[in-house]
């Protein structure tokens, strides 16, 4: 059938032109505003699966982040505890040596057992160092100190798991230090071989070999210790640089799903505008004219 | 013939080109009122005589026009199928609005949808595992905890409440649809009355058919064409109108009584029996509002977040079940759930930071082993995240089909609307021209009356005067 054309059916068409003319605009006008390319889930529904999936790494990979730079702090205050350790112990050693000396009258040596014992408390009171309230080298026990003050210390962390921090979703690292493999636990202790030497000292005679072998002995555990920290410090700078990667490919990522690229936007924009206006145009003038404009 | 024939013939044409005027005026009157359908005057020529006995020999003219009706040119076909694409524009437009409300409610991608309350969630319990010690980070896991249960909670009190406005809303068309099916029954009455004495119901039967086209939109159904032009409205094969009796539809249950996952059917009242409707809004407004097994959306998405609420409380109760809380009693769980009702409405977080189980049984007293397991619980192939963007993404493609279909019978519907348009709309330009031609040929008819009166004139007044 020949289509009839009358001026209501031109009204019609008009009307309908210039209602998607005018849809078109604004929702291209809401995409150029906000840059959302996906606003509801039915704009792409692929797109949004993708997006909410990439949103929910985004977050674990932030907690990642603050879970390592909170583990850093860790393991830097674990780092400190260990280089005062060492300073200690190097001192302890220098004093056993010098002790050594057959020369030396009784008041030279009753004098490095008193700088040993005071050395001792030291050491104890390094080992028992506390991060943010918590003991460092006692595992996730929560007793007050991490080696009682008793003669010889003991150590309270036997048998309690280590503290960790998740790096990622397959990574925990350790972020404490193994208080018992640093410092021993009662008379197999650094503690017990220091105070055993100033004992010896304060007995009138020179600290026998085995006593300075278990010194050694101690002094190499801690250092040990304290090279196991930097490779897990090395370790968790790894993983924040790959964290901090990963912030930005996963960024990347989100917005390459739900952003619109801002250039074809402002350009469908104004190409639709420029659409929208010549319909008004070419609406206005096809509306005007009736019969009667001709008609005397 | 006789002597004043012509008289009459030109007094035909003068009443005939009169008529025409008017309906070219009614017509140019209406050329804006919706659902006017343009008129014709209907004329013909009248023949001549019969020849008589004693006429044989003169040829006869015929004697003039007759006006035998004013004509609706309407079209039966393209009413029905403007009736047909819109039952099914109305009923994929209630479809689409409803799932675009349930999609509205999801709140994704964004930053206040239930997977961003679900990953900070997660996160809380590694933030909590860093520091067990402390209480800051336990209570910020316990709002963590509320915020996605109130979350969840939240969107299905939502769905409850579009459940009973869409309920509400095809309640009232439901009301419509007896109010037309009155209107048009009223309507058969009067319009075989004034055919049957011989008026003019032009008028009368495009309301009639203003008032079928909303049931259609409505309910869909079929009309049917009566002999006597009164019309019959069926629903589903069931009469609604028939002549001048109605029989009126309604839903089961009441507004007030029924709640989400009740059974909605459309009933006929009296006498009673189920309708099964043919599309329009009620049929779309039952579809989204039928029971999830029957395959409604809002039950469906309800479900959903019941399905959500247990796999969260049930994955994380099963690792918390193993830990030690911070009262020191075991085997306890983290999410409650309410023995009955919904479980997006019974899951519940604890209340105070004692009832969380960080530390795994039997281990040093800030061991955070259960919240680190716990807070990977996200990552799985069945976790709650999973689950959810399961949701989103089903949720997202039914609405995004309901959108297509709601374009696509809206397009059918306009060009429906369109095809009809331009049979019965009224056309200025076709208005002028036929007015012209009515002003010329009573003008002419007028011509013929004066030259006929002349010629009579001439025969009587000047005739027979021969000598005087």
């Amino acid at each position: 059938m020949l289509n009839r054309v009358t001026n209501l059916t031109m009204n019609l068409a008009a009307q309908r032109t210039l209602q998607t003319q005018q849809a078109k605009l604004a929702e291209l006008q809401d995409k150029a505003t906000s840059l959302n390319k996906i606003s509801r889930p039915s704009d792409d529904p692929a797109a949004t699966a993708q997006a909410l999936a990439t949103r929910s790494l985004q977050a674990a990979n932030a907690q990642y982040g603050r879970n390592i730079d909170d583990g850093n702090t860790w393991l830097t205050a674990a780092d400190s505890a260990l280089e005062q350790a060492t300073n200690v112990m190097r001192r302890v050693k220098d004093l056993a040596v010098m002790a050594g000396n057959d020369a030396l009258p009784q008041s030279g040596k009753d004098a490095i057992a008193l700088e040993l014992k005071s050395l001792n408390q030291d050491l104890v009171s390094i080992a028992n160092s506390k991060h943010l309230g918590r003991n460092i080298f006692a595992g996730n026990s929560d007793a007050d100190v991490s080696f009682s003050n008793t003669v010889p210390p003991t150590y309270n962390g036997t048998g309690i798991s280590a503290v960790e921090r998740r790096i990622s979703a397959t990574q925990t690292v350790r972020v404490d230090a193994d208080g018992e493999e640093i410092f021993g636990n009662g008379a197999g202790s650094v503690f017990a071989a220091v105070q055993s030497i100033a004992d010896t000292l304060t007995g009138g005679s020179a600290p026998g070999v085995a006593q300075l072998t278990k010194l050694d002995d101690g002094f190499k555990n801690i250092v040990n210790g304290r090279a196991e920290i930097g490779t897990r410090q090395a370790q968790l700078e790894r993983a924040g640089n790959l964290n901090t990667e990963m912030e930005a490919s996963l960024d990347a990522q989100r917005t390459g799903i739900e952003k619109a690229d801002l250039g074809s936007v402002i350009m469908d924009l104004k190409l639709q505008e420029t659409n929208y206006q010549v319909a008004l145009a070419a609406t206005a003038k096809v509306l005007q004219p009736t019969l009667m404009d001709f008609l005397r | 013939m006789s002597t004043f024939g012509a008289l009459n013939t030109a007094y035909r044409g003068l009443t005939a080109a009169q008529q025409g005027m008017n309906v070219a005026g009614q017509n140019i009157a209406n050329a804006a009122t919706e659902g006017y359908t343009r008129q014709r005057v209907q004329q013909s020529a009248i023949g001549a005589p019969a020849p008589g006995m004693f006429t044989s020999g003169t040829v006869q003219t015929g004697q003039g026009v007759s006006v035998d009706a004013i004509a609706r040119l309407g079209s039966s076909v393209l009413d029905a199928s403007v009736r047909s694409a819109s039952a099914q524009a109305g009923y994929a437009g209630m479809r689409s609005t409803a799932l675009q409300g349930i999609e509205g409610i999801l709140q994704e991608p964004g930053d206040n949808g239930i997977s961003a309350a679900l990953q900070g969630f997660w996160s809380a319990w590694q933030g909590a595992a860093n520091q067990p010690s402390e209480d800051g980070p336990k209570g910020l896991l316990l709002n963590a905890a509320n915020s996605l249960t109130n979350k969840i909670s939240s969107a299905y009190q939502s769905l409850q409440g579009q459940w009973s406005s869409v309920r509400a809303q095809a309640s009232d068309a439901v009301d419509a649809v007896n109010a037309a099916a009155s209107q048009v029954a009223a309507y058969n009455a009067t319009i075989r009355s004034t055919l049957n004495a011989g008026g003019n119901a032009n008028e009368l039967i495009d309301a009639r058919a203003k008032l079928t086209d909303t049931i259609s939109r409505l309910a869909g159904g079929t009309v049917r064409e009566q002999p006597d032009r009164t019309v019959d409205v069926h629903i589903g094969g069931n009469a609604l109108v028939m002549g001048t009796s109605v029989r009126e539809l309604e839903l089961s249950g009441s507004q007030a009584g029924d709640a989400l996952g009740a059974t909605v059917q459309l009933l006929w009242k009296n006498p009673p029996g189920v309708a099964s409707s043919d599309g329009g809004e009620i049929a779309g407004a039952l579809s989204v509002l039928a029971p999830a097994a029957s395959g409604g959306a809002i039950a469906a998405a309800a479900e959903s977040y019941n399905k959500l609420a247990g796999a969260l409380a049930t994955a994380v109760n099963a690792v918390h079940r193993t830990g030690e809380t911070g009262t020191g009693a075991t085997n306890a769980d983290f999410f409650s759930l309410s023995a009955t009702g919904p479980a997006a409405l019974g899951i519940k977080a604890p209340t105070s930071t004692d009832d969380i189980a960080l530390k795994a049984q039997n281990s040093g007293a800030l061991d955070t082993g259960i919240a680190d397991q716990i807070s990977q619980l996200g990552t799985g192939a069945a976790s709650p995240d999973k689950i959810w963007s399961g949701i989103v993404t089903g949720i997202g493609v039914q609405s995004r089909g309901a959108q297509q279909a709601e374009a696509l019978t809206s397009a059918a519907q306009a060009s429906a609307v369109t095809g009809r348009a331009s049979q019965a709309s009224v056309s200025l330009d076709e208005e002028n021209v036929n007015l012209l031609t009515n002003q010329h040929a009573y003008q002419a008819a007028a011509r013929v009356m004066t030259a006929v009166d002349e010629a009579l004139d001439v025969l009587i007044n000047r005739t027979g005067l021969v000598g005087r």
